[in-house]
């Protein structure tokens, strides 16, 4: 430790406190996040420590300048992880960092835009590597270590507030989000002392939501599907608000997979922009899709479903040729199995939908290649034959209400509909 | 080392008041030997940091070229390459000089009508002075310059890409470094993602030689780089819902960038991107197109995908899309072999119809993909249903019209 005087210490720490300020009030990202670069044992930092050692009263100062008074819960619990760390107490510096980083967290909430990120990816980088550092020192002291589980949900906690900042223009921050998130997560599911078992309820749920949103946009649909469906099963049932959310990307996920909600649970939670689709997917209406599309365009795209729902339109034509092969069945049921193209041609054209028969015989191509229907089709007398035995195999082994499968909804679905917020 | 005096102070105070938009210049110091533990964490958060500072260059690209933009910087080089005692007789005495640099074919010897300057990857800002960055109207001409080298018969099409796109990478830098972000700087990205965009068809037709091959990987990269930043552009330039000329085409290449393989070229899915784009934009033709075109071949729906192409593809799409059609026609020759009535053998005749193909491709296509054709009495090609001999053809490539529009393969 380098001799210093008490004036260079205090001088020290004022300019460490100006640089604070400084950074915040002008919106300087690059600046701001080398302030909390604690483990990277940066040699200003080191001296700040030693500062800080030396002047022993620190408070006092960051209380006398209202620039840097306002940070005080994210500057006097730093300053105190400094002093612990630069004496190798790794507890007391972890558990000190883990207060500064949920004081930033509140803070970064309120700043307008996130020209924070990468201060904010510092700490959680931070959070990681010292929790690791106390729990070896919790270790080498016959104690259990348990620190990086609380830095677990320090993670969770960041996470789910970059999830949230949805609303900006900047281009790159998204990508930057994505980005982060990605490392989040990858430094949530890579951490090797953790069980995720053991984080209280909210914060998985809360996980489990945001992850498997992504998952809906990276249309990695079984993934998708147990993520959100666990998020629901979990979520508070008094919370309309959050099932509500998970819902708005769960169904399109159930839907890909041929499962239909029922009206009851989309009146429930307000959901009635799906209704048509259902609708369609049941009737095998595709003008009905389309136009349920064009209605709520805006809304399916600011969601990001859009394109998962465009993708429905193939289980629509399984549907309109399984009922043209119902009625066939019914008048002679010798001959139901074999369709002419033309009919279907009519039947669309019934529908508004004008497509010519070379276009129905490439639907039926895909249908059947996609095993969506079993059979064939003939070009020369324009007809698909389909299997006499179960020409329309289901998507996804039987099908299932969603209600099913959440078994602490089975008796409130019965309720009548809640008042709605949007 | 950090040493206590007063001098600190004020060069602290001097740089918050040239704040701006000037970063990077007399900071360093302040935390000097911190700099470079904290530079790893850039890495780290990889592109994300382009966006994350308010008052950042929109251009991006940080990572890459390094250059920090800075209000206090306008160009004052009037050539096309820093001349002087600088690049252009540095590179004459190292014989550094491009084929397209040489005055009179010698290699030794370029002139201000031709040398142009080259791209720095590691450019430090402390060091670069305003005589070495061209002034925008330098720029404009130096890119129409590079832009009418692309007409030259004497040179094969992979020479004059690489030229231009070490060129215009260098041009980028020059605007980053200024900062410009204004219409003018739209036209010229514009211009260069256009160089991108057909470079990204020209190359692809001879990919099968190796070094063409990581000159069509690189150049998609740039290409995705360059777009992101016109976006920012438009972005930056935004005023009330209006709509620049082209920004609903180049919207459109993006969406065509996530057809088949290419899934997320840009490392974000499609999905969150589109709920960024303005309405107006979502609402044109050209978007309307791009997802119809994304749609119809995600369901496998290969006559309306060549159809619609057919009909409606811009020369810039056309480019874009190429490299994917094949992909969409062994698709439609799967399908057609999985489900075809076994006695029905296809016609190709009818086939290449839909595919916009010649019959003859077709049937070389058929063979790549190791299908057999029959022919019948009368001398019509068909292709039998059923065989088990389907594969995807890898490796070898092959470039077959699109019938349709076959005016683009001319250009």
């Amino acid at each position: 430790m380098a001799y210093m005087s008490m004036g260079e210490a205090h001088r020290r720490i004022t300019e460490y406190l100006n640089s604070f300020s400084d950074a915040v009030s002008s919106q300087d990202g690059a600046s701001f996040k080398s302030l909390f670069a604690l483990s990277s044992n940066a040699p200003s930092l080191l001296s700040l420590a030693d500062a800080l050692n030396i002047f022993q009263d620190a408070n006092r100062l960051i209380k006398q300048s209202d620039n840097y008074s306002q940070f005080a819960d994210i500057l006097v619990p730093l300053f105190r992880s400094l002093q612990n760390y630069r004496q190798n107490n790794l507890l007391e510096a972890y558990n000190a960092f883990e207060k500064t980083a949920n004081a930033f967290i509140q803070e970064f909430r309120n700043w307008e835009s996130a020209w924070a990120l990468e201060a904010l990816y510092v700490i959680v980088y931070d959070v990681r590597v010292l929790a690791e550092k106390a729990d070896k020192e919790l270790a080498s002291n016959g104690k259990s270590p348990e620190k990086l589980k609380g830095a677990g949900s320090v993670l969770m906690k960041v996470f789910g507030t970059l999830a949230g900042k949805g609303s900006k223009r900047v281009g790159a921050l998204y990508l930057g989000t994505v980005n982060l998130c990605r490392s989040v997560i990858r430094s949530i599911e890579t951490a090797r002392i953790f069980d995720f078992e053991e984080f209280p309820k909210r914060d998985k749920v809360t996980y489990m939501y945001y992850t498997g949103r992504l998952e809906v946009f990276n249309e990695n649909f079984s993934a998708a599907d147990y993520k959100l469906s666990y998020a629901l099963k979990y979520c508070n049932p008094q919370s309309s608000a959050n099932i509500r959310m998970i819902l708005k990307h769960l169904i399109p996920v159930k839907l890909s997979i041929g499962i239909l909600p029922k009206s009851s649970l989309l009146e429930k939670y307000n959901l009635l922009e799906y209704s048509n689709i259902v609708q369609a997917l049941r009737r095998g209406d595709l003008r009905l899709l389309r136009r349920a599309l064009q209605d709520h365009e805006d809304r399916f795209l600011r969601s990001g479903v859009y394109l998962v729902l465009e993708k429905l339109e193939l289980q629509v034509y399984q549907r309109l040729v399984k009922k043209i092969y119902i009625i066939q069945k019914q008048k002679d049921p010798n001959r139901a199995h074999q369709v002419k193209l033309e009919v279907i041609v009519k039947a669309l054209k019934w529908l508004e939908i004008d497509m010519d028969v070379d276009e129905v015989e490439c639907i039926m191509a895909i249908l059947i290649f996609k095993n969506l229907m079993k059979g064939y089709f003939a070009h020369k007398s324009k007809v698909v034959v389909l299997s006499k035995q179960d020409p329309f195999p289901k998507l996804n082994g039987k099908p299932q209400l969603i209600e099913d499968v959440i078994p602490i909804w089975q008796s409130s679905y019965n309720l009548g509909p809640v008042s709605s917020r949007s | 080392m950090e040493g206590g005096n007063g001098n600190r102070g004020s060069s602290f105070s001097q740089s918050r008041h040239s704040r701006g938009r000037g970063r990077g210049r007399g900071r360093g110091h302040r935390f000097r030997s911190n700099q470079s533990k904290v530079s790893s964490f850039d890495e780290r958060v990889t592109s994300s940091s382009s966006g994350s500072r308010a008052s950042t260059s929109v251009l991006g690209d940080k990572q890459e070229e390094d250059a920090q933009p800075s209000s206090n910087f306008v160009g004052t080089c009037p050539y096309m390459c820093p001349g002087e005692i600088l690049e252009r007789t540095q590179r004459e005495n190292m014989r550094d000089l491009a084929v397209f640099e040489r005055l009179n074919g010698n290699p030794r010897k370029s002139s201000p009508a031709l040398a142009i300057k080259k791209f720095c990857r590691t450019i430090s800002t402390k060091y670069v002075q305003a005589s070495d960055l061209r002034p925008i109207a330098v720029l404009e001409n130096t890119l129409n310059y590079l832009l009418s080298l692309l007409e030259s018969k004497e040179h094969s099409f992979e020479e004059v890409h690489d030229f231009i796109f070490d060129r215009t990478r260098s041009i980028r830098q020059d605007i980053t470094m200024q900062n410009i972000v204004d219409n003018k700087a739209i036209y010229m990205y514009e211009g260069m993602v256009k160089f991108h965009v057909v470079s990204h068809y020209k190359l692809w037709c001879s990919i099968s030689d190796p070094n063409t091959a990581s000159m069509h990987h690189l150049n998609l990269e740039q290409l995705t780089k360059t777009l992101t930043s016109l976006f920012n552009l438009y972005e930056a330039n935004r005023n009330s819902n209006y709509v620049h000329e082209n920004e609903a085409e180049f919207h459109s290449l993006y969406v065509l960038l996530h057809l088949g393989s290419y899934s997320q070229p840009m490392g974000e899915p499609l999905s969150l991107w589109f709920r960024r784009v303005s309405t107006p934009v979502l609402k044109s033709k050209e978007m309307c197109f791009a997802r119809r075109i994304l749609r119809s071949s995600q369901l496998g729906n290969y006559k309306d995908f060549f159809r619609t192409a057919a009909a409606q593809a811009s020369y810039l799409q056309f480019c874009i899309m190429m490299p994917f059609i094949n992909e969409v026609r062994a698709l439609a020759l799967s399908c057609i072999n999985f489900g075809g009535y076994k006695l029905h053998p296809y016609p190709l005749l009818d086939l290449s119809k839909y595919l916009m193909i010649k019959e003859s491709d077709l049937e070389s296509f058929c063979h790549s993909c190791g299908l057999e054709i029959c022919t019948d009495e009368s001398g019509n090609k068909l292709l039998p249903t059923k065989q088990t001999t389907f594969r995807h053809p890898k490796g070898e490539f092959q470039s077959y019209s699109f019938v349709g529009l076959q005016e683009y393969e001319k250009l």
